[in-house]
């Protein structure tokens, strides 16, 4: 590990990261709609065009685009009540949503940033169809600001607020399907300075930091793809590469150390975006565009912070990670799972359950944390779980209806059919929870019908009839 | 603008609208250039672009100061040089700019986003053009769609002419889209007998996007410019989608919709044609419309002294009394198939209007109804309320106009006689196909 450090600071490794974090807000950040992007057909699809408006770029690259985009239609598809005529480009923003502006400004204020008095929506030109509008709406909302970590100082340049881009379904040569859901969504963007001299797993934590203070909101939305990073990666005497869209925090170190191989492994690194993939490798998409391209989005009105309410603000900031931790390691758990809790998505739901439902706080970190991580590997739609299945789950746990050994064949199945009901899913697998007394009785029965078989042999068939039902080890006892 | 305090402070440092400045307050500091102050937010905020692209707003207090780092270049455009040389083959389109950015050019820098006109400029944004006719260009005027009066109705008439004297093969009119169906009307009585499509098109998204709805429609206008449709028609979208446009009658179409792209459609006909983007197809819908030939006659009389309103529930008849004193011509937009208070089961409550119409039409002054409903004919013969109000010699049965149309052509039948007896013969005559003799059964949304 010291080893291993010593290289990164002898290559100087330099990082920086953009973290976007998709907030669960009531509504999107310019219209009504609702942001839980659950509706699965879209009522309808719509045809566009898009081409170049004349800037001051000069007239061959207009030349260019519009060779690009002549023949290139995108599709979007509509959703009943997750897309509206904004989202359509067919209606003017309504008003900035303050619900997420609010969480915005928490974020800013955590990341000890200094917040404009004025608050400013542009739009940032964007040609690859994945809005309706060839822009994306977005606004700075905290500069300046910092993290302490290991005792530095990591640089926050910036806190923005923007509205999420369309999810793309489907793209060839001549044409690219977009999901209008996913549009308009809020989305916090922290990026941070020049993270020099750190290794990647450190470089990661960074990253988990960041995550877990926008969380510590309690407004973050929970799942694969709602946080989404861009690390940008250089190494002595080299270019910057950046990297964009890595789904998942945990699998930021590797990505970083990847490319850190691949460019020690050229004899020149050009300057390009290149896009993560599952595995923490990356592939080539575009070479670095120049600064951004962004104009007054006029249609908004500028938004007044002022100063009373920053400072009813700062006084009512959310505790940070660092006492939550504290506080959830006195709740009879090991270090390393309450670490691995505060990190989760889950964090909030894990506490309100083990305050509320006054069960094993461990049982309720391992759900989830390793049985949603097991349902992953199994490729089950966990993004299907919701809060109240896992209220309803615990319920039953604690009114022992069923044991903790259910919760995993439950969650499976509710993963895969999320509108059935947990209680209809306990009968359903048969798994309703037995009595020592119960167990008893089955063990006596299995032994009768079976009077010449072994020990191991029973223990084998009385499984097969409780599994999930009472605790393993209850049963190993009783047999034996 | 920025407040007094602001610009005094900046006049005093000269300071100067794309400078780059350094803006230092109690806590922080900010460099950036400056930008112009829109007409909405904080008179009292400075407003910096950062180098990240991003605006923000400082409160200008005496705790915060400002230094000029870098003048800023002076942003100006220059119109695009694009040259093309003309093909005999393609006709010559003539695009006269009367308001509503549909073309335009931003600048990154400010934010600016800056109308353009010259052919170069449409060119340069819609590279498309040139693929169907011989383009030129030039504005005519620059003002909001809703800032439309009859002067500007007229002065486009004449501008038209003058283009198809200098032999215009085609006229395409850019319009702000609020009022484009009245200039529709407009023009489809005063130029009369027109050899040359003249097109009206505009656009619902603005133009600095590279969604906007600006390209298919200009390139499908331009494509019903080169067709033998020589009428006043309006090219606007069809559906939500970026696939064809329909080919309005000047004067049988309105603005249905406050934002969307399809806004604009036909009521109680159809459409002449469907004009596809793709291709630039053109599916003909109907074929009782005028060809190219014949010499264009500009008849722009009009008398612009003509109300129109609304009836409702519960209206006084002080109301449509206060109008006729300051109008020439009214026209009223009543209720389902031409209804307006008129009282006659003598209900305690309820005030018919039907005397101070009467009253008013004795006096000389035209009131023609159409209906509010928009779409639909109007029919007095149904229900009683229609028969009283018939028999004060109301101008309108039987007719299918919009509210918009009757209103335009009030204007422009009173600019050539007030004789009331000319006046009911000139309205109720057919001049520009705004009254049609049978109802589409597919004239309906």
């Amino acid at each position: 590990m010291m080893e291993e450090k010593k290289d990164y600071k002898k290559i100087r490794l330099k990082c920086g990261l953009e973290i976007h974090q998709q907030l669960a807000t009531q509504q999107k950040l310019f219209c009504g709609c609702s942001t839980t992007m659950t509706e699965k057909n879209p009522i309808m699809i719509l045809t566009r065009k898009q081409h170049p408006v004349a800037s001051e770029l000069g007239e061959f690259d207009i030349a260019a685009q519009h060779e690009y985009l002549r023949n290139r239609n995108f599709y979007y598809q509509v959703f009943n009540n997750e897309s509206c005529l904004v989202e359509c480009d067919e209606e003017p923003p309504h008003m900035l949503n303050r619900e997420a502006l609010e969480t915005a400004l928490q974020v800013a204020l955590l990341l000890n940033c200094s917040v404009p008095n004025e608050i400013h929506v542009m739009r940032k030109t964007i040609i690859d169809g994945s809005t309706t509008t060839s822009f994306q709406r977005t606004m700075v909302v905290g500069l300046n600001g910092f993290l302490r970590y290991k005792g530095e100082k990591i640089e926050i340049k910036h806190v923005s607020l923007e509205e999420d881009a369309a999810a793309i379904v489907k793209e060839d040569e001549s044409s690219a399907t977009f999901r209008l859901n996913r549009l308009g969504i809020p989305l916090i963007e922290v990026g941070t300075g020049i993270i020099t001299d750190f290794a990647p797993e450190e470089v990661q934590d960074v990253a988990y930091q960041i995550g877990m203070i926008i969380r510590s909101t309690g407004k973050s939305k929970k799942g694969l793809g709602t946080i989404r990073q861009d690390v940008n990666v250089s190494v002595k005497g080299g270019e910057r590469v950046e990297v964009k869209g890595v789904q998942e925090l945990g699998i930021l170190a590797k990505v970083i150390s990847l490319e850190v191989e691949r460019q020690l492994s050229l004899p020149k690194v050009a300057k390009e975006v290149r896009a993560a993939l599952a595995d923490g490798n990356t592939k080539f998409t575009r070479p670095l565009p120049g600064a951004a391209r962004m104009y007054p989005e006029t249609d908004v009105e500028p938004v007044a912070v002022d100063a009373e309410y920053l400072k009813k603000l700062e006084e009512n900031l959310p505790e940070s990670w660092e006492v939550r931790l504290k506080k959830i390691k006195k709740l009879k758990i090991s270090d390393q799972l309450a670490e691995q809790i505060v990190k989760s998505d889950y964090v909030d739901l894990f506490e309100k359950i083990v305050k509320e439902k006054n069960v094993e706080a461990s049982v309720v970190a391992n759900t989830f944390t390793n049985t949603l991580k097991d349902l992953r590997r199994e490729h089950m739609p966990v993004d299907n779980l919701n809060d109240e299945h896992f209220y309803k789950i615990f319920e039953l746990l604690k009114k022992r209806t069923i044991a903790k050994e259910a919760i995993h064949p439950i969650l499976k199945e509710l993963a895969r059919e999320p509108d059935e009901d947990v209680v209809t899913i306990v009968r359903n697998l048969g798994l309703e929870a037995i009595t020592v007394t119960e167990l008893k009785r089955i063990i006596q029965e299995v032994k009768g019908r079976n009077p010449d078989a072994t020990k191991d042999k029973i223990l084998g068939l009385v499984m097969s009839r409780v599994r999930g039902r009472i605790d393993a080890k209850i049963v190993v006892k009783e047999v034996k | 603008m920025y407040s007094q305090e602001i610009q005094s402070v900046l006049e005093k440092k000269k300071i100067r609208v794309g400078d780059r400045i350094l803006v230092t307050t109690k806590k922080a500091e900010y460099e950036g250039f400056l930008m112009p102050k829109i007409e909405l937010g904080d008179a009292n905020c400075i407003v910096v672009k950062l180098g990240s692209g991003y605006n923000i707003g400082i409160k200008f207090d005496k705790n915060v100061s400002l230094k000029l780092i870098e003048r800023g270049r002076a942003i100006k455009f220059k119109s695009a040089d694009v040259k093309v040389a003309k093909d005999p083959k393609k006709l010559d389109v003539s695009i006269l700019g009367c308001g509503g950015t549909i073309a335009s050019r931003v600048e990154y820098t400010t934010g600016a986003v800056f109308p353009a006109f010259s052919p170069g400029d449409l060119l340069l944004s819609f590279p498309e053009l040139k693929e169907i006719a011989n383009i030129s260009g030039r504005k005519l005027f620059d003002l909001l769609s809703e800032d439309m009066t009859t002067a500007h109705w007229q002065a486009i008439a004449h501008d038209v002419e003058k283009e198809v004297k200098a032999k215009a093969e085609g006229i395409v009119l850019m319009h702000g889209t609020d009022t484009l169906h009245y200039t529709s009307a407009a023009l489809s009585f005063m130029l009369q007998n027109t050899p040359v499509p003249v097109v009206i098109v505009g656009a619902q998204r603005s133009s600095d996007r590279g969604s906007s709805d600006n390209l298919v429609n200009l390139v499908c206008a331009t494509t019903a410019a080169v067709s033998d449709i020589s009428e006043v028609t309006v090219c606007m979208h069809g559906t939500m989608n970026d696939d064809y446009c329909l080919l309005h009658q000047g004067t049988k179409v309105r603005k249905l919709h406050t934002s969307r792209r399809d806004a604009f459609q036909s009521v109680n006909v159809l459409p002449y044609a469907r004009i596809f983007y793709a291709g630039r197809k053109i599916e003909h819908l109907r074929n009782d419309y005028k060809k190219r030939d014949g010499k264009m006659r500009v008849d722009d009389k009009v008398n612009p002294n003509v109300g129109l309103f609304y009836t409702h529930p519960g209206m006084k008849p002080q109301v449509i009394e206060v109008l006729a004193k300051v109008c020439d011509g009214i026209v009223i937009a009543g209720t389902g198939l031409g209804h307006i208070p008129s009282n006659p089961n003598n209900d305690a409550f309820a005030k018919s209007l039907v005397p101070s119409v009467k009253s008013i039409i004795d006096s000389g002054i035209p009131v023609v109804i159409a209906p509010q409903t928009v779409f639909g004919r109007i029919n007095m013969n149904v229900y009683s309320a229609g028969r009283l109000l018939q028999q004060t010699g109301i101008i309108g049965n039987n007719c299918d106009w919009t509210p918009e149309t009757a209103m335009v052509k009030l204007m422009w039948v009173l600019g050539h006689s007030k004789d009331m007896k000319k006046v009911r013969e000139m309205m109720l005559a057919n001049v520009a196909g705004e009254i049609s003799s049978r109802t589409e059964v597919r004239g309906f949304v």
